[in-house]
């Protein structure tokens, strides 16, 4: 058919404009494919490891070994595996710790990943990202615990998929922390090494929480006491990964969407246009003999072109960027790697969705126009000089004349308002998006206005008398509060007057420590404010205690109550002398079998740095994606103003408008839609933060502040000017190019 | 003489093609008179309005208007000219669909340096009541009232008007014209009009028959009629 050529006449025509839907349309296939691909493999990966390799589903520490028989009678009422297995951390230099784990059979079963498992003594396995990090390579040779280990391979363990530390830690780095797998044999000559039960059910359908529960009564009834009991669901180097892969899974829903209802709605206004201009060439059509039908298919022949090529191109560029991500995605996160899977549903979905998207919309638009009787159609353009509701509405009179021609300007078209609206705000909620996440993570991380010690210790047994020179000593209990067990976090019994820990209130003032205080993630996340009096109950006992909080501190560093450590003590029912760790400014000569665990803040700046470092690219590039949409966004609608006024820009010239009095009317009016659509992003980042927050806190046990930051939104403002600029740049030549001939050829009003 | 055209020419080259649109052209017109250009269409009027209005260029020749050669202005010196010293009247109205009555007149007041008073011109093509109408709530004549005070409210030495009755019925091109010769007694406008219809000759002080680029016949009447006197 004749018509068909005019297909790529059109998009010939307006080259730049169908280009940059293009770019919406891949933009959107693209980030589709990446995130669902990302968030499939990533679980298939971690849901094929995890019960492949049997995670344990909690884990604890017990105050004697617990005999064989009584292992197996346990195992046998709790319907469970239980394996015990030793970790000791070896110091291989100042800032760099190994922890050695021995081999598991049952539980927790090391996956080699590259080299050999272990065949004899001698052989170590490394987790990949240490090896790395501190150069060593398979056949390498490793000095730790007085042994010299040969480096079999490189391992991953499904209770250390995160590498942290500290199960409460949050960021690690392979720079200062490392894990490894010995035989069990090893640790015969390995004084003071840990004890720890992992622990898994055999059923699973069942409630998980249930039964350990059960499991821990009969642990008691046994005669055992436990201590550093950890569920899998508050284990933070097992569940940090489903933060991520929830997080992917729900990246890839709204921001396609967003880009594919951008595209459908300019796709729409552009059509609705363009067939009204058509209309006096589709009533000869029709006059001619055309049937609806096949009008309808010539024009709906360019957006389905549009969509098509885009969730082609989008899908094709995704596919082969999903294998480099994911194994990005694996130094972060341990995991064996099988293999790649690509969805072929995801690929179709990401093609169909925008066909489906832009076909739908411009059908509505092209039958509104195609029903018209083809009289009708040929007397021409009825649109042009319709005056809307909104335009009517408004009263401007008491406005200047550039003022009003500019809001005139923008009421003129509702669907290209909104269009521009909802583009600018979802470009500055994307760009303020990555700077609040960059903002509350600083915000978190920042500890140094609160703990002034250096080190911290936990000690395996309970401890009295005086805390040593230098320490402030503590204790603490994990809690819940009554009928929400999910949420989890410490009771912390500290000295009255310390001077370690310094919190303070909103306006920054000193909070003293002879009072229960609240941190503030833990207050938002239970709904806690000074004055009320709640009830927690013990992880230990099970038995609910009360507390009345007298202040809320502006902390986000972690999730806290503090109490005075005397009242504390007399709550719990243990000695008034007692304690169980010791913050410290100095670093103690405590033997380590008396020790559960030893914390030294000079080893977060190194984890931070690492970890800021990737945050600040992500931002970057958040930011850079929220540019360009934003470029596309704003490009598109200018040069639709300059294409919709090009007859007033003739009569502006005709009447003697300079060149920038006319720039300034024709380009600058969509400054204050810009404004207004940035201003909404503020409040729509700072809730769409809260609820990503509010869901991290549920997941990972981490809860941010949502802090939008006075001078991030500054710059995201003058990013979002900038490419505003660049736009108008882009458009200043179309506004050159119009010719004072144009109105005097026009036969309209 | 306030417009002082000399020897004008204009050619269009499309392809190897060569259109002579002007060749030649002599004409003048008095400060405060009012002047027709008749001739049929291709015959070059639009070309020589636009020329002397500065919105197009000669290709040689001189055209003075109140003194200055326009002909030799820069773009720059142009847009100021048309700015200040020209109001242009047009057949299809050209009004700003998405501006009011009001705010149309306004498009030229905003950049005139001493525009007379919107209201008053609106009450002069009595068109104050329907200040606040968008355009295509009115009627051609009506829109054409709006594009006559819009030419005017600037108070130009000079109004062009490219067949200003050109899409109106008789009564309302009466009326239309009836306007333009009070503008043009009320403010000492200098008027010049291209038009197809020869009645609107009487109403003129001088009158040019274009013909092929060229002025056949260049008259002066002595005597202008009234132009609700004019019939067609």
């Amino acid at each position: 058919m004749a018509l068909e050529k005019r297909v790529f006449r059109f998009l010939k025509e307006n080259k730049l404009r169908y280009l940059s839907i293009l770019a919406l349309i891949i933009l959107g296939s693209y980030t589709f494919v990446v995130a669902a691909g990302l968030s499939q493999n990533l679980s298939a990966l971690v849901t094929t490891f995890t019960e492949g390799h049997m995670q344990e589903d909690l884990s604890f520490r017990a105050d004697v070994a617990v005999p064989d028989p009584d292992l197996a009678e346990l195992q046998k009422s709790a319907d469970a595996i239980i394996e015990e297995y030793m970790s000791f951390d070896v110091a291989l230099s100042d800032t760099l710790t190994l922890r050695l784990l021995s081999q598991t059979e049952k539980v927790n079963i090391p996956a080699v990943t590259e080299g050999q498992a272990l065949s004899g003594p001698g052989e170590i396995l490394l987790d990949p990202a240490f090896a790395e990090a501190n150069g060593y390579p398979v056949g390498s040779q490793i000095e730790a615990a007085g042994k010299t280990f040969t480096v079999a391979g490189f391992v991953s363990l499904p209770h250390y998929i995160y590498p942290l530390k500290n199960v409460n830690d949050i960021v690690y780095s392979p720079n200062d922390f490392g894990v490894a797998v010995i035989s069990r044999e090893e640790f015969s000559d390995i004084d003071n090494a840990v004890s720890t039960y992992s622990v898994r059910f055999n059923d699973r359908t069942p409630s998980l929480k249930e039964q350990a529960v059960q499991l821990r009564e009969s642990l008691q009834a046994e005669g055992i006491t436990v201590s550093d009991w950890t569920d899998i669901m508050d284990n933070k180097r097992a569940r940090m990964v489903w933060a991520s892969i929830t997080g992917m899974k729900t990246m890839s829903v709204p921001l396609p969407a967003a880009m594919f209802l951008l595209s459908c709605l300019i796709i729409g206004i552009m059509f609705w246009r363009m067939i009204r201009q058509e209309s006096v060439i589709i009533g000869t059509l029709y006059a001619q003999g055309y049937r609806r039908r096949e009008l309808m298919c010539h024009y709906m022949s360019i957006p389905l072109l549009l969509a098509l090529a885009g969730g082609v191109m989008g899908t094709v560029l995704a596919l082969p960027s999903i294998g480099p991500m994911v194994m990005a995605m694996v130094t972060y996160y341990n995991v064996p790697v099988p293999g790649i899977q690509l969805s072929f549903i995801n690929a179709l979905a990401a093609i169909l969705t925008p066909v489906l998207f832009l076909g739908l919309s411009s059908y509505l638009v092209i039958c509104s126009e195609l029903k018209r009787a083809p009289a009708e159609l040929m007397k021409g353009d009825r649109q042009k000089t319709r005056v809307n509701a909104l335009e009517r509405a408004f009263k401007l009179e008491r406005f200047k004349f550039n003022t009003k021609f500019k809001l005139r300007e923008q009421f003129r078209s509702i669907s290209r308002l909104v269009f521009l609206f909802l583009g600018v705000t979802s470009a500055s909620v994307l760009m303020l998006f990555g700077f609040t996440l960059m903002n509350s993570m600083n915000h978190v991380f920042n500890t140094s206005d609160v703990y002034q010690f250096e080190y911290e210790y936990a000690f395996r047994d309970l401890q009295f008398g005086e805390a040593p020179e230098g320490a402030e000593a503590f204790n603490a209990g994990k809690f819940y509060p009554e009928n929400n067990e999910q949420i989890e976090f410490y009771i912390t019994g500290i000295e009255p007057d310390s001077t370690i820990v310094t919190l303070k209130d909103r306006k920054g003032n000193p909070i003293p420590n002879d009072q229960t205080n609240i941190t503030k993630s833990l207050a938002d996340r239970l709904g806690i404010e000074a004055g009320d009096t709640v009830t927690f109950i013990s992880k230990e006992d099970g038995k609910p205690y009360t507390f009345h909080i007298d202040a809320v501190a502006d902390s986000y560093v972690e999730q806290f109550i503090y109490v005075p450590i005397t009242e504390f003590n007399e709550q719990m029912g243990l000695p008034g002398n007692s304690y169980r760790g010791l913050f410290s400014m100095i670093k103690l000569d405590i033997p380590d079998e008396k020790l559960s665990g030893m914390k030294s803040m000079s080893e977060l700046p190194n984890a931070m740095d690492e970890f800021m470092g990737q945050m600040n690219s992500m931002v970057a590039l958040m930011t850079i994606v929220s540019s360009i949409v934003a470029l596309i966004i704003l490009y598109l609608v200018t040069s639709l103003i300059i294409e919709e006024n090009r007859n007033t820009i003739s009569l502006f010239k005709i009447f003697g408008y300079r060149r920038r009095e006319i720039r300034s009317l024709i380009l600058d009016s969509s400054t204050f839609v810009i404004v207004a659509g940035f201003i909404l992003g503020i409040p729509a980042a700072a809730a769409s933060m809260g609820a990503l927050y509010g869901y991290l806190g549920n997941m990972i046990n981490l809860v941010l502040p949502a802090i939008v930051s006075p001078l991030y939104v500054a710059i995201s403002f003058a990013a979002i000017m900038l490419t505003y600029q660049l736009s108008k740049l882009l458009c200043a030549r179309s506004v050159e190019a119009v010719s004072m001939s144009e109105s005097l050829k026009s036969g309209t009003e | 003489m306030f417009i002082d055209v000399a020897n004008l020419k204009k050619s269009y080259t499309t392809g190897v093609i060569k259109t002579d649109v002007l060749r030649g052209i002599e004409m003048n017109l008095g400060k405060g008179e009012i002047g027709v250009i008749l001739g049929p269409s291709g015959s070059g009027k639009s070309t020589l309005m636009n020329i002397i209005g500065g919105i197009d260029r000669g290709d040689s020749g001189k055209v003075t208007v109140d003194g200055t050669e326009i002909s030799k202005l820069s773009d720059d010196d142009l847009t100021e000219y048309r700015r200040e010293e020209v109001g242009f009247v047009f057949q299809f109205y050209n009004l700003v669909p998405n501006l009011t009555v009001g705010e149309n007149i306004e498009v030229v007041s905003n950049i005139s340096k001493s525009p007379l008073n919107v209201d008053e011109v609106l009450t002069a093509v009595e068109m104050l009541d329907k200040k606040h109408r968008f355009p295509r709530e009115l009627s051609g004549g009506e829109q054409q009232r709006v594009s006559i005070a819009r030419a005017i409210v600037k108070n130009p030495k000079l109004l062009l008007c490219d067949e200003p009755t050109g899409a109106l019925d008789y009564q309302t091109s009466r009326s239309i014209l009836k306007l333009l010769q009070v503008v043009n007694k009320k403010f000492g406008t200098t008027i010049l009009m291209i038009t197809h219809n020869a009645a609107i000759a009487d109403m003129a002080n001088k009158v040019f028959r274009l013909r092929s680029g060229e002025i056949v016949e260049a008259s002066v009447n002595q005597t202008t009629v009234a132009a609700e006197r004019i019939e067609w």
